[in-house]
């Protein structure tokens, strides 16, 4: 089990947003969490990334808890993350990004970045970032360019290639879609599936497309004021009457 | 010996006082446009030389003194207008960092647009005959500081009843703490706020024209209280009135306390209650208006 | 725009390499306190562009450097100048690591700003109790180093040696500094700069980095303010207090934040103003403050911003080649 929630409880002043949740995610497992607009998928996303703190609850990787672990150490254990709105270093060009979330993973490791005098990367960071980079499809031509020019799509991706850079054990993805456009949006299914088949990593995420969720998750949350309504493979959600009633009825009518 | 400390905590509270004079119009300009104003200070000066120009060295009378005082109010006001239009209104949205410098280089311009005005000499000014004189109560204490003392706690009731009690002031408030939705159910936002700075920056003119006498006048003085009053501002939680106002009092009783206790070390107290408190409450006492 | 840069740099080199032989001893000497003021202000900058943090009180750690540096000249202790240089940077490295540490840890934006404003002045404050220090006055007429290192000996009695003396030393930090920012400790800390949050994400230390940046920003300001000192033989608490803090925010928004030798071409104006207006009080301050406020408003990215936007346009508009870290 790679990742263990249990009684997360969470209220915005008197606004209770979320009544105790329970999860658990296997390892190597894609997991997602479901809901209308409003259920508290977000805060809960947050909450299991450590970016809001829970009222009450425990949060633990591979049995640690690490429910008040800052931010920096839980990605050095194997968080990755990436945001609903690219998050990525807009100023420094797209194999900097990449480089800078390579050579973070070396020291956090205790093994040498390069040479601090030295304003190339290494050989060994340039050989990971190309890898990398060239995996997910930016052409060597575009390396050098400055991330803030780039599209909605080349962001999410290059956001993608930072956060694989880190080697992480668990990628927490926050809508991993939104915003993109059909083409894009297939890339990047494409890139999840690729990602789950070479295995190695578990995938918690958060998702509005159903057809994504049904092609990816092995199993799903279904999150409905707070609550969890059901959790389970997603054939069985589906087939689940609660579930189709105040969820799905409105997309899947 | 018991007489020594009670001048020092009368001495200590007028100082609070002035320092909260000062202070008040830069913590209303926070709450309102979310900048903090460096060049607080240069018009606080500004003002005082203002106030001088009208009365000379010694005020003929306590009317013609509050008078000037009340001109250099609207002076420093009307330049707050100009700075208001020409520099912050154009600073929404821009990085802390820049909003803080751009402060800084109206500073700058104000405090040199003053030295090329009024030179660089230092006037000696001295309180109109009516709070000139010296009242038994113990321990001798000046009718000006007394003085000094009505017009700080005048101005914290007259800014607290204003902000929380009166029609404008709720404007005022519902402006600072969410512009977007105001504008959205239909208040003038920017001329709101127009007139908060406006009064923020006059507000520093008036601390100038009253505070003019309680020292030498000279292009320092700004500095002086100034540094004080950020500290106070800081302290007492950005945008806040009434945490301004005991943070201030509490400089003013640290810095005079000091020269009891600390007689070889003038000056470091303040600094020392300033890191202790940043770090006890970086939010400040009053947190309720800053982000 | 690589190229405009590296043209730009050959000139300011050849200008300040040649300056004892082509311009008058007044000019030499505003040259001379240029240069310390430009390491100071890429120490400040080291801060700003690639920590994300804003000191007001950058000047209290070169006043560490510079009071260092008096004491040893003017007391006569013998130690080699190079040694005395090597103490004042590390005193400065030292009290900027625990001005880190105290600050660091709770306030940021304006609170910082205040902090480190406070803290300078403290340091002004406590200069004023020292008869040692010389109080409000400050150490006057101090003498200049004879430097010896066996093969042969510098002495700064003599102004063209003193000159190049400061000229080697200052290239030298520039190329530290250079060398330093452009490496991965100057990517990781232009992560920070741009996103705290982000960089945490990919397991950096946002404050150990933060701290790091604060320890050696002050060194190399303390570094600058130990050359000042056998150059310009005085040193006041003026150099500690708030307007000379003042001077590299000045001088690196004026040239340009984000871009490394931004702040060399903002020195270089602010020399210019205060060398043109020197005559009449208050002028300086107006045109600099006016022309800063201008910059702020109308061209946040200052003087090397504005040029790359002229190149990028002539450039047949291709904004997606330009090159990454000016």
């Amino acid at each position: 089990m790679i990742l263990e929630a249990n009684g997360i409880e969470k209220s915005y002043g008197a606004l209770k947003v979320l009544h105790g949740i329970d999860l658990s995610v296997d390892e190597g497992e894609t997991f997602a969490i479901i809901g209308p607009n409003g259920a508290g998928k977000t805060t809960l996303f947050k909450v299991l990334t450590g970016e809001s703190p829970a009222n009450s609850g425990v949060v633990r990787f591979r049995g640690q808890d690490v429910t008040k672990m800052s931010d920096f150490r839980r990605a050095r254990l194997g968080f990755g993350r990436t945001f609903q709105v690219a998050r990525i270093f807009p100023e420094v060009d797209v194999f900097t990004n990449v480089a800078i979330a390579v050579e973070a993973r070396l020291s956090a490791e205790g093994r040498s970045p390069g040479r601090w005098w030295d304003w190339r990367a290494s050989s060994q960071v340039a050989l990971e970032v190309e890898e990398i980079l060239e995996r997910f499809g930016f052409a060597r031509a575009r390396w050098r360019t400055e991330a803030r020019y780039l599209s909605h799509g080349d962001r999410k991706r290059l956001e993608f290639c930072i956060a694989l850079a880190t080697r992480p054990a668990l990628l927490m993805l926050d809508e991993p879609t939104a915003g993109m456009s059909p083409s894009d949006r297939r890339e990047m299914t494409g890139l999840l599936a690729r990602l789950k088949r070479d295995g190695g990593v578990s995938i918690v995420m958060t998702e509005h497309d159903m057809d994504i969720i049904f092609e990816l998750a092995d199993r799903l949350m279904v999150l409905n004021y707070g609550e969890a309504l059901a959790t389970g493979e997603p054939a069985a959600v589906r087939r689940d009457p609660v579930v189709r009633e105040v969820y799905l009825g409105q997309h899947h009518a | 010996m018991m007489s020594l400390y009670l001048f020092s905590l009368f001495n200590g509270l007028v100082m609070g006082q002035a320092i909260f004079l000062v202070a008040a119009g830069l913590t209303l300009a926070f709450g309102i446009m979310k900048i903090f104003n460096f060049a607080h200070g240069a018009f606080f000066m500004i003002g005082a030389y203002v106030a001088h120009a009208l009365t000379g060295q010694e005020a003929a009378s306590l009317p013609l003194f509050l008078g000037a005082a009340f001109a250099a109010a609207i002076v420093v006001g009307a330049m707050g207008v100009a700075t208001d239009l020409v520099v912050f209104r154009r600073l929404a949205g821009v990085p802390t960092e820049y909003t803080l410098i751009a402060a800084f280089s109206v500073m700058l311009l104000a405090s040199g647009g003053a030295e090329l005005v009024f030179g660089q000499g230092i006037h000696a000014i001295y309180p109109p005959a009516a709070l000139g004189g010296l009242i038994q109560m113990g321990i001798p204490i000046s009718v000006y500081s007394i003085f000094i003392v009505g017009a700080g706690v005048v101005a914290f009731l007259v800014l607290e009843i204003g902000l929380n009690r009166l029609w404008f002031g709720k404007l005022i408030q519902a402006v600072a703490r969410d512009p977007w939705m105001s504008d959205v159910a239909g208040l003038r936002v920017q001329r709101i706020k127009l007139i908060s700075v406006a009064i923020s920056f006059a507000l520093a003119g008036l601390a100038g024209g009253l505070l003019v006498a309680n020292q030498s006048l000279s292009l320092d003085l700004g500095h002086s209280y100034l540094l004080l009053a950020f500290c106070a501002v800081i302290v007492g939680g950005l945008g806040s009135v009434k945490g301004a106002f005991f943070a201030a009092i509490l400089f003013g009783l640290a810095d005079s306390l000091n020269y009891i206790l600390l007689p070889t070390m003038p000056g470091v107290a303040v600094y020392a209650l300033l890191i202790v408190l940043v770090l006890i409450r970086p939010q400040g006492f009053y947190p309720e208006l800053s982000q | 725009m690589k190229r405009l840069i590296a043209y730009g740099l050959v000139l300011l080199f050849l200008l300040f390499a040649t300056a004892p032989y082509t311009v008058n001893a007044g000019l030499v000497f505003i040259a001379g306190i240029a240069m310390t003021e430009i390491i100071f202000a890429l120490s400040w900058n080291m801060l700003f562009s690639y920590a994300g943090l804003a000191s007001f009180g950058h000047a209290a750690f070169f006043g560490v450097g510079a009071y260092t540096a008096a004491v040893f000249l003017k007391y006569d202790y013998g130690l080699h100048f190079l040694l005395v240089i090597a103490l004042g940077t590390f005193l400065g490295g030292v009290s900027s690591f625990v001005v880190a540490i105290i600050v660091l840890r709770r306030a940021s934006g304006i609170q910082l700003a205040i902090l480190t404003l406070a803290l300078s002045q403290l340091v002004v404050t406590l200069i004023g109790y020292s008869a040692f220090l010389g109080r409000d006055e400050g150490i006057p007429s101090i003498p200049r180093p004879v430097m010896e290192f066996g093969l042969f000996r510098i002495d700064m009695n003599d102004q063209v040696q003193a000159y190049y003396f400061l000229f080697v030393m200052s290239l030298l930090a520039v190329a530290l500094m250079w060398l330093l920012l452009h490496g991965y400790v100057g990517r990781r800390m232009k992560a920070v700069a741009i996103d705290p949050e982000r960089a945490a994400f990919v397991g950096i230390d946002v404050w150990r980095v933060r701290v790091f940046a604060f320890t050696i920003g002050g060194a190399f300001a303390a570094f600058a303010g130990c050359l000042l000192v056998p150059w310009a033989q005085i040193v006041t608490p003026d150099l500690v207090m708030w307007l000379h803090s003042a001077q590299p925010m000045l001088a690196t928004l004026l040239g340009g934040a984000g871009f490394f030798w931004g702040p060399i071409i903002g020195v270089l104006v602010l020399s210019m103003v205060n060398y043109a207006t020197r005559t009449f009080a208050g002028l300086s301050e107006v045109l600099v403050g006016g022309i800063l406020l201008i910059v702020v408003l109308l061209a946040p990215q200052g003087i090397m911003g504005f040029l790359r936007r002229i190149v990028e346009r002539s450039s047949t508009g291709k904004p997606a080649m330009v090159e990454e870290q000016a």
